[in-house]
């Protein structure tokens, strides 16, 4: 509707001979990005600002005798003295379906090189975030694909669950997955032309990563044909703060317009710790005063803003957020850490031991929690593994015990040989997400002790084999299975017959 | 690019801005007083406290004074007309300054404080060169 009264506005603008008033003011200094300007008496906070040379700059603070601008462009053409104007805008980005399959910068500009990007509408950069009449509880799944998150820490759509974890622990490959499930259960839902079907897009934003990194990532997404329903925001390390700190915002205006048009959307932030320390550089340019371990003291309204809207909305679509946090030597109670882990539904914690001894995903059972999303999980998969969370949290502590002993009674011996095979089979290449349906198939037959008589070394190959099976032989079923989303008797009996032939036919094969 | 001031040589510099008006508007009378005191007693950072107060009386005179761009000849009658138009927008005594300015092709172009009215061709193109 605003684009509309715009295009109304410049075509009256265009006819008008009336005198155009412009609220103006002088450039005192130029420095790191960050100009500060006299005069601009009538600016507002987080207006858009006018720079010489088709920069454009955000007001961010307002004081007495001058206002603090963060310019976002080329600052190497501006000198002292530069007349500047307002524009009685606030920073909005271009959104809608016509981003899919492309990387914008923080300003919504193409960056991939495949031309002008076709946006009808524009979304500000900055938004309230809805309020509680609009919302709606979370009780939609959302399927990452991966085994151990959507059994134990089930994530909803609307749902804000934090990935964390030292560097190199698989932050950014969960997040990736998860993309790329969606873009597969997208292409079966949308193929089945059910009318019920709802896709997923996903955002995908990257604050101050090398390009390298970002390249690579969009080959992945490429690569497994999720590009197409996948949105990337750039602001690499070599971008200005400004633009590192505004790029998850543009990243939740493109999401909030699928969201506001009834549709779903995935927004994964990597990563805010980048983002935090992007805004603190820019505080403390601006010479706003510091608090802890330097950031700003505004430094939690920074990322509860952004995440609050993230939401289900009633009535319309949902939002969901992955936010990314990059410990230090795995301190969770750092100050940015305990900040987002506060705002968020939940976490999912990354242990650089686990990913060291080959257990990948490296997901923490222990201090990994959802605390919305057990309202979204199927109920197919609380069948097969409502205990496992608990099972395995069992297993970790009987397996620190059993450290110290040798002497261990048959059930303790039991548990930790079970314990043992539940982690083998959470083991998962990157990149390649679990169907939900196959998800339950395995772990049904892990509640049926298929996997006990096989050794714990062949576990991963003995999945893989069932899950062959399945996907060969056994479709029909495992469409069944995703169409009904529970398993009732008839259903049952289906499963524990294919679990039960793959077994006969994988104990021939091994002999 | 010179060094910025400190909080204290500012706030000096606005009280002396507040004693250098008289019913809300600059006198030379009150401006002399306040360099007088400042001769007298100078700051710790004089030329900080001299460029923010300076700027601050800059600021402040240039809300009274509209300074007139135009291209072609302008009336006397129309400078007065501003003025009156101007003094009773702003609510205070405005005076006209007119300059010539050959860039703007045709029109006017005004300034009045931080406030800037543009009616120029040269405006109107610039517009249509960023709408095309």
């Amino acid at each position: 509707m605003s684009t509309v009264l715009e295009q109304i506005e410049q075509q009256i603008a265009k006819l008008s001979n009336k005198a155009v008033k412009k609220n103006t003011g002088t450039i005192r200094s130029v420095a790191d990005g960050v100009a500060k300007i006299d005069g601009l008496s009538d600016v507002m906070y987080n207006e858009m600002v006018q720079f010489p040379g088709g920069a454009t700059g955000l007001a961010l603070n307002l004081e007495a005798d001058e206002v603090g601008c963060v310019i976002l462009g080329d600052v190497s053409q501006l000198k002292e003295g530069d007349e500047v104007y307002t524009t009685g805008k606030l920073l909005s980005v271009p959104v809608g379906k016509a981003l899919l399959g492309r990387a914008v910068d923080a300003l919504g500009n193409p960056v991939d090189g495949k031309g002008p990007i076709e946006a009808k509408e524009t979304y500000p950069v900055e938004r309230i975030a809805p309020g509680i009449i609009a919302r709606k509880s979370v009780d939609q799944p959302l399927f990452t694909g991966i085994m151990a998150i959507d059994s134990m820490i089930p994530i909803g759509r609307g749902q804000r669950e934090l990935i964390i974890g030292d560097r190199g622990t698989g932050k950014t490959t969960i997040a990736i997955d998860t993309i790329i499930n969606q873009a597969k259960i997208n292409k079966v839902g949308l193929a089945s032309g059910d009318p019920s079907f709802r896709p997923v897009y996903s955002i995908y934003v990257a604050i101050g990563q090398k390009n390298s990194n970002i390249v690579r990532t969009i080959s992945a997404l490429e690569a497994a044909g999720a590009l197409d329903y996948t949105i990337v925001v750039t602001a690499p390390a070599a971008d200005n703060p400004a633009n590192q700190y505004l790029a998850p915002y543009s990243g939740a205006a493109i999401g909030e317009w699928f969201m506001e048009n009834g549709m779903d959307a995935l927004i994964v932030y990597d990563d805010l710790s980048k983002h935090a320390v992007a805004y603190r550089q820019i505080s403390l340019i601006l010479k706003r005063p510091s608090g802890r371990e330097a950031y700003p003291g505004d430094v939690f309204y920074l990322h509860s803003r952004l995440l609050e809207r993230s939401a289900r909305l009633d009535g319309k679509g949902s939002l969901t957020a992955l936010p990314i946090i990059e410990t230090l030597a795995g301190d969770v109670s750092a100050y940015i850490p305990t900040n987002v882990i506060s705002i968020t539904d939940g976490q999912i914690f990354l242990e650089t031991d686990l990913f060291n001894q080959g257990i990948r995903p490296a997901v923490s059972v222990g201090l990994s929690v959802s605390r919305v999303g057990s309202a979204a999980q199927i109920k197919a998969t609380k069948q097969v593994g409502g205990k496992l969370k608990g099972e395995l949290a069992q297993f970790r502590e009987l397996a620190a015990f059993a450290q110290f002993g040798s002497d261990l009674d048959a059930k303790t011996k039991a548990q930790l040989d079970r314990g043992a095979r539940i982690v083998e089979l959470f083991k998962q290449p990157q990149f390649n997400p679990l169907p939900i349906e196959l998800q339950v198939a395995i772990l049904f037959a892990m509640q049926q002790e298929l996997f006990n008589d096989v050794a714990v070394g062949d576990i991963v190959a003995a999945s893989a084999s069932l899950k062959d099976y399945l996907i060969a032989r056994k479709e029909a079923l495992l469409t069944e299975i995703r169409e009904a989303a529970k398993l009732d008797d008839a259903l049952t009996a289906k499963l524990k017959t294919a679990t039960e032939e793959w077994k006969q036919s994988y104990v021939t094969a091994a002999k | 690019m010179a060094a910025a001031p400190s909080k204290a040589s500012q706030q000096l510099a606005r009280q002396l801005f507040g004693l250098s008006l008289a019913n809300g508007l600059v006198t030379a009378e009150r401006v002399e007083g306040v360099l007088a005191y400042l001769e007298k007693h100078p700051p710790a950072q004089p030329l900080a406290v001299l460029e923010a107060y300076r700027r601050l009386v800059a600021r402040e005179l240039a809300k009274g004074e509209l300074i007139v761009e135009h291209a072609g000849p302008i009336a006397e009658g129309i400078l007065r007309s501003l003025e009156g138009a101007f003094t009773q927008k702003y609510k205070r005594q405005v005076t006209a300054r007119s300059v010539h300015n050959a860039s703007l092709i045709a029109g006017l172009r005004l300034h009045i404080g931080d406030d800037l009215y543009e009616a120029s061709i040269a405006q109107q193109l610039s517009q249509l060169t960023v709408a095309a």
